[in-house]
């Protein structure tokens, strides 16, 4: 029921954005869409991360980071990374987490170009990320704010299937990305880098499908 | 906007061979690479496939069997795989199974390829072979290793100004005041241009004065006849053994035509190297007494540790340990020759076993005998059995300690007149099981150390002799040579052994020195060649067309760098006050160690193999 609701929305979500007439938003509405009833191995993903300058709804994009994939593997190729011009005085917390300063953030791009970028890589893609609503919002947001119209965003969340599979595990730590990586042996990586962020959640859903029925289904694992 | 791939890009800057990469190279690179996910169990290659990628071990482990049978390998995060199937167009031979979870990162063949082209580093690395890669590593060791001492020719180091020399009529009288005149402690006696004698100022002092000798006989009378000397293009560790061997402190450097060039003296060394192990050598040779021959004997391992820290080659480090060795034994016998009288009949005091073989390194244990005229009687034993006796203790006390398997010159079964020894090898030959083989192999590389070079020479070809007409002989010591295991590598911090799952310690002299050791005996002793360093073997086997010079010069590698790890862990235990042994622990091993090791293991074995082939057929 839930599926076939956000199945409903997406694609009302697209309509809209055709409706839009921003060039951006209609080749992403034209992009051919994988139907969540093929099997998840042969769905193009696309693992995207922001580092936002705070933790308030209207935070700023400081930093994108995104590298397409599917089961076959993340060709390191395909990875970008951006950093976002942002003039907003930086909230000094969020800093210290990204190290991104103000006189980078001012030298980045402007954020209409980091969004066209990502969009477009994001055309048909399903989007991977660990505690992927933040992501899909975000997105959402800029979206209306640059091309006029919401653009729906289909995302699997790491997060929410790492609780699927490991259901039982005590405690909130136990599932951010890092522990999740470490129980199924990928490397340490550092965090809070976007295109870094964005690979471990890559390989970390490489290791979640391998511990899946080879059919599982696409739609299945959609956060809808 | 460049995109950052730090995490990789420093992953591979610390992991061989990508770390040989520029950083433009490496940055590059990074982009070309694919990252998959194996999980536990996953195959990720099957022989007989076709492969397009070079795999590179990111986390997790995984393991290589040949036709998916027999175990090759196991890698863990670094290691890299399927290089040869790209090497040879894509065919893949082994099977690769992920042992753990695992991430690789895949490198496209022709990315492969265009490195191997574009860096020497990288390419040497994935040599087509292990015989060359060994090759490149031994190349790298030696390109590490600052002054190395077989560069520095012994003509480069003296001065270059005429020695000072004299007629051999000229008197005693006459020698000392030119000697004192050009201010020299070493006078070079020579007659038409050739070198006929050298004398010292020690001489002087112990051949003239102490013996109240007339100054007016000539220096002839009085002086070191016929010294041992080098051509001056000989090295410095050359000259270093020699001195330390023979216990003397100048060496008359000559030119190609034999002519006298200069003489080279163990302070021209010491003011090179600043290092003692010559005066070690000379303590040795001039103890007085007991007491100070194992004082002197005492400094041996702390010298191999300079020389380790000095950056010798093995070979050099070998060979100096085994001479320094081969002067205690000798003045041991000496001194106990001075205790005990003249001997009776003439006798030479042998060494077997490493010691024999110039190979020696510290902590060896001592392993000797005494061959006697055939002539001699029941005193003459008895004369025997004392002096060996009192030659064992010394050494014992000296650091070479009491053998486990009695081998000594203190025991009754060792002490055998030419004929007593030609019978016991005689059994060994033409008999031969496999328990007394086991046990007599050691007596197959022996050299005489002190007393009558021509009694052990009178042993030692008839023996020689012998072994070259007994196949049965040859085969049994070719398969003897088989019970070495030897390791396929190191995974994490066990040793990989094909059966086993794997020791916790890797004994470099059973695993590794040993089979070498082996493989040069058993081939040099059916083809009756006289040499008896592993080195010499080796390359006479291959000068007589009997081993494929690749195939000699790479177990030679393999011998020469295993010793390198095998000297640089016994001198870190001499440094840190601990008895020294063979048992190196994996975790004491640099990746790059490692992958120099499972290079020279898989030499070794091929080596092992082929000899079994070659020499083990015959017997079931």
């Amino acid at each position: 029921m839930r599926e076939r609701l956000g199945r409903w929305r997406f694609a009302r979500g697209l309509k809209a954005c055709t409706a839009a007439d921003d060039e951006v938003l209609t080749r992403y509405a034209g992009a051919a869409w994988p139907s969540p009833d093929i099997p998840v191995r042969e769905a193009p993903l696309l693992a995207l991360d922001f580092e936002l300058d705070g933790l308030a709804r209207n935070a700023h994009v400081l930093q994108a980071g995104w590298i397409g994939f599917d089961s076959g593997g993340i060709a390191l190729a395909g990875a970008r990374s951006v950093d976002v011009r942002s003039l907003r005085q930086l909230d000094d917390s969020a800093v210290a987490v990204h190290g991104i300063g103000e006189e980078r953030a001012r030298q980045g791009v402007a954020l209409q170009e980091a969004a066209r970028s990502f969009l477009g890589d994001l055309s048909g893609r399903i989007l991977v990320a660990h505690g992927a609503s933040i992501e899909r919002d975000v997105i959402r947001r800029i979206s209306k704010a640059m091309f006029g119209s919401e653009a729906p965003v289909r995302s699997i969340c790491t997060l929410q299937l790492e609780r699927r599979i490991s259901p039982n595990l005590v405690g909130s730590d136990a599932y951010r990305l890092s522990a999740a990586r470490k129980r199924r042996n990928l490397p340490g990586y550092a965090q809070h880098d976007a295109l870094s962020d964005a690979l471990a959640a890559a390989e970390l859903f490489l290791a979640q499908l391998s511990r899946l029925p080879a059919d599982v289904r696409l739609g299945s694992l959609e956060s809808w | 906007m460049a995109s950052e791939l730090s995490e990789i890009e420093s992953f591979l800057k610390a992991t061989a061979p990508f770390d040989r990469l520029g950083d433009e190279e490496l940055r590059a690179i990074v982009r070309k690479i694919t990252v998959r996910y194996y999980r536990s169990g996953d195959e990720i290659l099957r022989s007989g496939e076709h492969n397009d990628f070079l795999f590179v071990v990111r986390s997790g482990a995984v393991e290589l069997r040949l036709a998916g049978d027999e175990l090759t390998a196991r890698l863990e995060r670094g290691g890299c795989f399927a290089f040869p199937s790209l090497l040879r167009g894509g065919e893949v031979r082994n099977t690769t199974t992920a042992l753990e979870d695992t991430l690789c990162y895949l490198l496209p063949a022709d990315d492969f390829h265009a490195l191997r082209e574009s860096s020497q580093g990288f390419r040497d690395y994935f040599a087509d072979s292990e015989q060359e890669r060994i090759r490149s590593a031994v190349r790298d060791l030696k390109r590490n290793r600052s002054q190395s001492l077989e560069q520095i020719t012994i003509g480069s180091l003296v001065p270059h100004r005429e020695p000072v020399s004299c007629s051999p009529n000229l008197s005693i009288a006459d020698a000392a005041s030119l000697m004192s005149d050009r201010d020299v402690s070493t006078l070079a006696v020579c007659s038409e241009g050739r070198l006929k004698g050298i004398f010292t100022d020690k001489d002087l002092r112990n051949r003239v004065v102490a013996m109240r000798r007339s100054l007016d006989a000539p220096i002839s009378e009085v002086m070191t006849p016929s010294p041992l000397t080098l051509p001056e293009g000989a090295s410095l560790s050359e000259a270093m053994g020699m001195m330390a061997a023979g216990g003397f402190r100048h060496i008359p450097a000559l030119g190609p035509t034999g002519e006298l060039r200069a003489i080279l003296s163990a302070t021209d060394i010491l003011a090179h190297l600043g290092d003692s192990a010559i005066d070690t050598g000379m303590l040795v040779s001039n103890s007085a007494t007991a007491e100070a021959l194992i004082a002197a004997s005492k400094q041996i391992p702390e010298g191999f540790a300079r020389m380790e820290a000095g950056g010798f080659h093995a070979e050099h480090t070998m060979r100096f340990t085994s001479a320094l060795g081969e002067a205690v034994h000798r003045r041991a016998a000496q001194l106990a020759e001075a205790e005990l009288g003249p001997p009776p009949v003439p006798y030479a005091l042998l060494a077997f076993g490493s010691l024999a073989r110039g190979e020696q390194l510290v902590g060896s244990d001592q392993d000797n005998g005494i061959v006697m005229d055939d002539a001699v009687d029941g005193a003459g034993r008895e004369y025997f059995a004392a002096l060996g006796a009192r030659v064992s203790d010394i050494l014992d006390d000296a650091g070479y300690v009491y053998c486990n398997g009695g081998i000594m010159a203190m025991n009754a079964d060792q002490r055998l007149t030419v004929g007593e020894w030609q019978d016991r090898y005689s059994r060994w030959i033409s008999d031969p099981d496999e328990d007394s083989i086991l046990r007599a192999t050691i007596f197959f590389d022996m050299r005489a150390v002190h007393g009558s070079a021509e009694l052990a020479a009178n042993l030692r070809g008839p023996v020689l002799e012998q072994a070259k007409s007994s196949p049965l002989f040859v085969s049994y010591l070719a398969r003897d040579a088989q019970r070495s295991r030897v390791p396929l590598g190191i995974f994490r911090n066990l040793v990989l052994e094909k059966s086993a799952d794997g020791e916790k310690v890797f004994d470099a002299k059973a695993q590794a020195i040993l089979p070498v050791i082996d493989i040069a005996r058993s081939l040099a002793l059916s083809e009756g060649i006289a040499a008896v360093g592993t080195l010499e073997r080796l390359d006479a086997l291959a000068d007589a067309g009997k081993m494929a010079r690749g195939d000699a010069e790479s177990l030679k590698d393999a011998f020469l760098l295993v010793n390198e790890l095998r000297i640089a862990h016994q001198a870190a235990q001499v440094r840190a006050g601990i008895a020294p042994d063979n048992r190196i622990a994996p975790a004491n091993l640099s990746p790059l160690e490692r992958d120099y090791l499972k290079d020279a293991f898989s030499v070794v074995r091929s080596g092992l193999e082929s000899l079994k082939r070659n020499l083990a057929g015959g017997i079931a």
